[in-house]
């Protein structure tokens, strides 16, 4: 994994039976659960629709051939400039809330905890709504920021600035909202792991370097960041990945190119009625994702 | 599309409803005069049903209805593709009746048992979509129009052009993403009518949506009505029924079905293949059309209703609102979106993609 | 260090408003008289009313809580046993066993929601008419297959940052496996069980596309209720009942943080 491992894996040669009892339920459990299943629309995606329901598997690559069009290209590149914006904000944002909490007196953290995890309780369309309810043109944010710029803008005229008249934040149905929706959905997917690797890390480390005399900006980058690495990957991980598939907060805050290739699976499942298709670009995506995935786990085994 | 009721006496409506969910949990499965189960699933859009019907049925027949929810006719579709999961009557639209049926996946309806069909109003008798009504009965209707805001448009916008051709409302639009309502209005738009479209008419269709698409504000799936009460665009692709409820909360907001025609929009009720208990289908089917019924459900949603039974029961507040009931000229310029097969859909779909990525 | 605290807790407040300004809004809208959450329409509470006679929509929040409780508990089994693997073996082929584990939060919703309901459509016909709870079988399945993947990236990650040294001494001192697993391990892997479970736990509570192609006439969970209802609106009564889920929440963490006493236990005191 990274520096701070000092665990040295070993073969399972030695253990045989740890290595099964440990590898074999979880492993199953895919292949029986995820495995198989998947198995059943990605045998669609090599085949036509002969019917409206029946689909023959003709083991044509028709499909995957369609996926390649720049018209699905441009979409995906597209997903994943915003899903990478999203995990960068999340990171961002979620580092320090994550340090926070990993660093509250001990009787808080649960409560801080709660403060976090609280609103994902909440349904996922109805936050929507309600963020919608304050980011539209007559929306609460637009209202608050007006207030506030009518406060200013006379002592501003006494003083001889003539500040325009307000004009409201056109943010619904844009880029821009869908970023604000995706990081209002997938924070807590960023700050439950960085909280998960931050705490109880070994806070000798932190004062020793203290006591050293080294400023907090190096102590932040010398012992704090490489402790937290871990965290930060499995934090991306789970950010990223479901931001590059998310469907309902294009759909709902995006504007007219705010397009995200889950909307465009989604809709060939339904009005399109084209699960070959559909099927096909869902694994384009999977295999992509898992690539990705197990080339960072090759790097991280070589590096070790 | 979205189903729901609003306006007068909601708080008692929604009580009602959910009694009728209690009714449905409760029930005790005991076997009806016909042999089956007392009981019927119905696959339906939420509150898409009268305030008392399921309690009212249940008084008369002693079948006991419970209650599922879809929110799209896809939705809908998916569920059915792969196998019933156990749903005697569902709702589907029209274009969904014929891609049902093509799909194997509705009985045809036993006409003997609906006697109340003789009160569907003449012009629902024989649709296109299913000539002689052997799969379908009709439920509610609709129709697209434009709805607007009086005080930021200039008169009665009575033209696909506002929408589609001109940036005088540029920002302030919003048009379905329904890729075949889009292009087939696009296509009424420029003069032709909304079947069989050649190759060149999709194309001319799909570029003019894209030189429009900066006026556009957003391409929204029907919460049309919703985004233009918020203020947040003054002029929107909508259904009469969907306007008309808005209408009633914002007097600034009025419903016009443009000059070169429209598209109409029908839900129907029917069986799914596989339906356990049929008979109980058939009898809930034939009660809805009844003229007490018909005007429960016409009361609680407040959509058209093609029962004429019922809508002479109906106040006139109701029966006169010329955006629930357009006059008839305005209708005969109007016509079914008929399915035309997947190649089609898919062709609509993906030019809709194009779209929304230029 | 004071400082530290401050601009700390100072953030916190800052992430506060962004996550709660929306749920006011929310709960604000419960009370409106109107059916819409656009405009103020004066006070009412009978959306309450409305939300908590509602029985069909209590039920689906039974049926969710048992499936989140259950899918959560055994994707933490899952998900900490497949880490446990990972971190514990180097063999051939460990990198991709490790993306193969992650897939199930790669796959699109829809996807996965369309080969869920094939699954159990073909290859093992879930008896749909099973008694409760037995027939929220097939999604209480789906769930876990999603959420036992967070839960393994979690804790793969926090044993990344355990200190071998610390079993090595333990074993030196004659500590047998399970007692360096209980007594060391455990304790140090709490904070990625507490959070690999409130994700599982989350995912679980608000999923709907998988949970859609799963689900029958009998089996509606609280989202499937709630997308159905508002689609394309909220309507008061989700506010509502949101609303008192909200107010529920809050009431059983606190009440189960008093219970604890010593709410440290919980999360971990040392270092505090």
């Amino acid at each position: 994994m990274s520096a701070a491992e000092s665990f040295v894996a070993e073969s399972p040669a030695r253990r045989p039976r740890l290595f099964v009892a440990l590898g074999l339920p979880p492993m199953a459990w895919l292949a029986v659960f995820f495995l198989v299943p998947m198995a059943l629309p990605s045998a669609l995606s090599f085949g036509q629709n002969v019917t409206l329901t029946r689909i023959a598997v003709t083991g044509s690559l028709a499909n995957y051939a369609h996926t390649l069009q720049p018209l699905y290209l441009r979409i995906l590149a597209k997903s994943l400039a915003i899903a990478a914006a999203t995990t960068l904000v999340c990171v961002l944002a979620g580092f320090p809330t994550a340090l926070a909490i990993a660093f509250a007196p001990a009787r808080r953290k649960p409560w801080l905890l709660a403060l976090i995890m609280l609103p994902f309780w909440t349904n996922l369309l109805v936050r929507t709504f309600a963020l919608m309810a304050v980011l539209r043109p007559e929306g609460y944010l637009n209202k608050g920021l007006g207030v506030l710029w009518r406060l200013i803008r006379a002592p501003a005229a006494a003083l001889g600035f003539a500040a325009p008249p307000f004009h409201p934040l056109a943010l619904m149905n844009t880029d821009v909202a869908v970023l604000i929706g995706l990081v209002y959905v997938n924070l807590p997917f960023m700050v439950l792991p960085l909280y998960a690797a931050l705490e109880r890390m070994d806070r000798g480390l932190i004062e020793a370097a203290q006591d050293l005399g080294a400023p907090a900006p190096r102590v932040f980058a010398r012992v704090i960041l490489p402790l937290a690495m871990p965290g930060v990957a499995s934090g991306v991980i789970l950010t990223l990945i479901p931001a590059l598939g998310s469907y309902l907060t294009p759909d709902l805050l995006g504007g007219p190119s705010s397009l995200m290739i889950a909307n465009v699976i989604e809709r060939q499942f339904h009005a399109a009625d084209d699960w070959p298709f559909g099927a096909a670009l869902s694994f384009v995506l999977i295999l992509l994702t898992f690539v990705a995935l197990a080339a960072r786990g090759a790097m991280q085994s070589r590096r070790s | 599309m979205r189903r729901r009721s609003l306006l007068a006496g909601l708080g008692a409506a929604a009580a009602g409803i959910s009694l009728g969910g209690l009714d449905g949990c409760e029930a005790p499965v005991g076997r009806g005069r016909n042999g089956e189960e007392a009981r019927l699933n119905l696959y339906n859009w939420d509150t898409y049903v009268g305030a008392t019907t399921l309690r009212d049925f249940r008084a008369a027949t002693g079948v006991a209805v419970k209650m599922s929810l879809y929110a799209t006719n896809d939705e809908l579709f998916a569920r059915l593709a792969d196998g019933n999961p156990g749903f005697d009557v569902i709702v589907p639209s029209n274009e969904y009746v014929t891609r049902l049926r093509l799909a194997g996946l509705l009985q045809p309806l036993d006409l003997e048992t609906i006697p109340n069909r003789v009160n569907i109003l003449p012009t629902f008798q024989n649709p296109a979509f299913d000539p002689g009504r052997r799969w379908s009965m009709p439920y509610t209707w609709l129709v697209l129009g434009l709805g607007y805001r009086k005080s930021r448009i200039a008169g009665v916008p009575d033209s696909w052009k506002w929408v589609f051709d001109s940036d005088r409302y540029a920002g302030r639009i919003g048009v379905f993403s329904e890729a075949d309502d889009l292009v087939r209005l696009g296509a009424m738009y420029l003069g032709h009518a909304p079947r069989d479209l050649p190759t060149p008419v999709i194309d001319q269709v799909a570029a003019m949506l894209i030189h429009q698409k900066p006026a556009i504000k957003v391409f929204h799936h029907d919460e049309g009505q919703d985004l233009l009460l918020a203020g947040d665009i003054d002029i929107v692709m909508e259904y009469n029924g969907d306007i008309a409820q808005v209408m009633a909360e914002d007097p600034d907001l009025d419903f016009v079905i443009p000059r070169e025609g429209s598209l109409l929009d029908s839900d129907c009720l029917a069986i799914p293949t596989g339906a356990p208990r049929p008979d109980n289908a058939h009898a809930f089917i034939n009660f809805v059309l009844g003229a007490k019924a018909g005007a429960e459900i016409a009361q609680t949603i407040r959509y058209p209703t093609p029962n004429g039974a019922a809508l002479e029961l109906m106040d006139a507040a109701y029966r006169d609102n010329p955006v629930i009931f357009p006059p008839p000229a305005v209708l005969a310029r109007c016509q079914y979106g008929e399915f035309e097969g997947l190649a089609r859909s898919r062709l609509y779909d993906e030019t809709l993609t194009r779209i929304l990525v230029s | 260090m004071r400082a530290a605290r401050l601009v700390s807790a100072l953030w916190l407040v800052v992430v506060a408003v962004f996550l709660y300004a929306p749920l006011a809004v929310l709960v604000a809208f419960s009370f409106n008289d109107s059916r819409r959450d656009i405009v103020w329409r004066g006070f009412t509470l009978k959306y309450y009313a409305q939300a908590l006679g509602d029985a069909d929509l209590i039920a689906a929040f039974v049926n969710s809580l048992t499936i989140a409780l259950a899918s959560t508990l055994a994707s933490l089994i899952l998900g900490t046993l497949a880490a446990f693997w990972l971190w514990r073996f180097r063999f051939k082929g460990r990198a991709v066993a490790e993306a193969a584990l992650a897939l199930p939060i790669a796959a699109p919703e829809i996807c996965m929601g369309v080969a869920m309901m094939m699954f159990f459509g073909r290859v093992l016909p879930w008896p749909a008419e099973a008694p409760w709870p037995l027939n929220l079988g097939a999604i209480a399945l789906s769930h876990i297959t999603f959420a036992f993947s967070f839960v393994a990236v979690v804790v793969r990650a926090r044993l990344g940052s355990f200190d071998s040294d610390l079993e090595a001494v333990a074993r030196d001192l004659g500590a047998t496996t399970w007692r360096v697993f209980r007594e060391i391990l455990m304790p140090h892997l709490t904070p990625a069980l507490v959070a690999g479970g409130l994700l599982a736990f989350t995912l679980s509570l608000d999923d709907f596309v998988i949970t859609f192609f799963t689900s029958g006439p009998d089996t509606v969970t609280f989202p499937v209720k709630v997308y159905s209802m508002v689609r394309f609106a909220v309507s008061p009564e989700i506010n509502a009942a949101s609303t008192v889920l909200m107010a529920l929440t809050l009431l059983l963490t606190a009440l189960a943080l008093r219970v604890q006493g010593a709410s440290a236990r919980l999360v971990g005191a040392v270092g505090a």
